[in-house]
């Protein structure tokens, strides 16, 4: 990468405060040192332990929803472009961020909308619902996980979760998400 | 019947299941590459050792940390005690937790919320 290139990109991440940012291909190894390393920055800040384990269970949570979905679509013979995940931790003022984004397929841009919507319409007690129903379901061994990450994210935030989803191409969406302590 | 023991990684916690005491202990964190492969052999042995007129059972609990995954698989391991418990086995739970971490505490709270068996939740 070019010098001015270099610069105009650290400039943006500083001006966002950021505590890590990584864009590569997101194996376990490197979510997990990732994690160790904001743990132990946060650790330092002499922050609640509470609030740290609110920024590293809703970073683990994002890391592997986008491991996972590049995971699930490779076997299913329909690799994402490579190295298309990106996850950020900023904060703004008093507050921690944890954004994540990363390539979705056009078909399920929609079904990701509507859950994202359901979530911001719940109160606290309507996600706790929504979270004791989900994880009453039975695991579904190829999914991988077992769909309540973004409920139990939506119960950490302090505010609902932010979204976006912006067309690419033909194929891909590109999905992004804001979650705030 | 064997005991099951898996050793502790830094994302996965220590399973030690020994038959003949009725021990169960679970201990550490938990965020494997994949959940429901590493609680798999979990779900075999309880289900073989359920089956068996089994001693009464203590699961001794100590995860700090646990990722939706992982919250799953204990939710089912509970349920599959919770209905060895209904069956009229002795069974329990204890939850150990350090006083210093509430969410550690809220998600011991919310695990106890579902079953009907003993659940002791215990500060260190």
């Amino acid at each position: 990468m070019k010098g001015n290139e270099l610069f105009n990109l650290q400039e943006l991440l500083s001006r966002q405060k950021l505590l890590i940012c990584f864009s590569g291909p997101f194996s376990h190894s490197v979510i997990e040192e990732l994690g160790k390393a904001v743990r132990n920055h946060l650790e330092n800040e002499r922050i609640e332990k509470s609030a740290i384990m609110d920024v590293f269970s809703v970073y683990v949570e994002q890391a592997q929803n986008v491991r996972n979905y590049a995971a699930s679509r490779e076997a299913q013979g329909r690799p994402i472009p490579a190295n298309s995940g990106i996850v950020v931790i900023g904060k703004d003022e008093d507050h921690y961020v944890v954004s994540s984004g990363n390539l979705v397929e056009r078909d399920d841009a929609e079904g990701l909308e509507a859950m994202l919507e359901k979530l911001r319409g719940l109160d606290k007690a309507g996600l706790k619902a929504a979270y004791k129903e989900q994880s009453r379901k039975p695991r579904d061994a190829a999914a991988n996980g077992a769909g309540l990450g973004l409920i139990d994210m939506a119960r950490k935030a302090s505010r609902p979760l932010d979204y976006s989803l912006r067309e690419v191409d033909d194929t891909y969406f590109f999905f992004s998400l804001e979650v705030q302590l | 019947m064997d005991s099951l023991r898996i050793e502790a990684t830094s994302c996965s916690p220590l399973i030690d299941f020994d038959a003949a005491a009725g021990v169960l202990r679970i201990e550490g964190e938990s965020y494997p590459e994949n959940s429901f492969d590493f609680y798999a052999p979990v779900f075999t042995w309880l289900e073989e050792f359920l089956k068996e007129p089994a001693p009464p059972v203590v699961l001794e609990i100590g995860l700090s940390y646990l990722n939706t995954s992982s919250i799953k698989c204990m939710i089912d391991v509970l349920e599959m005690l919770d209905g060895a418990h209904q069956k009229g086995h002795t069974v329990s739970v204890r939850w150990h937790y350090d006083s210093d971490n509430d969410r550690a505490l809220d998600m011991a709270e919310e695990f106890a919320e579902d079953v009907s068996l003993p659940f002791e939740i215990l500060a260190h």
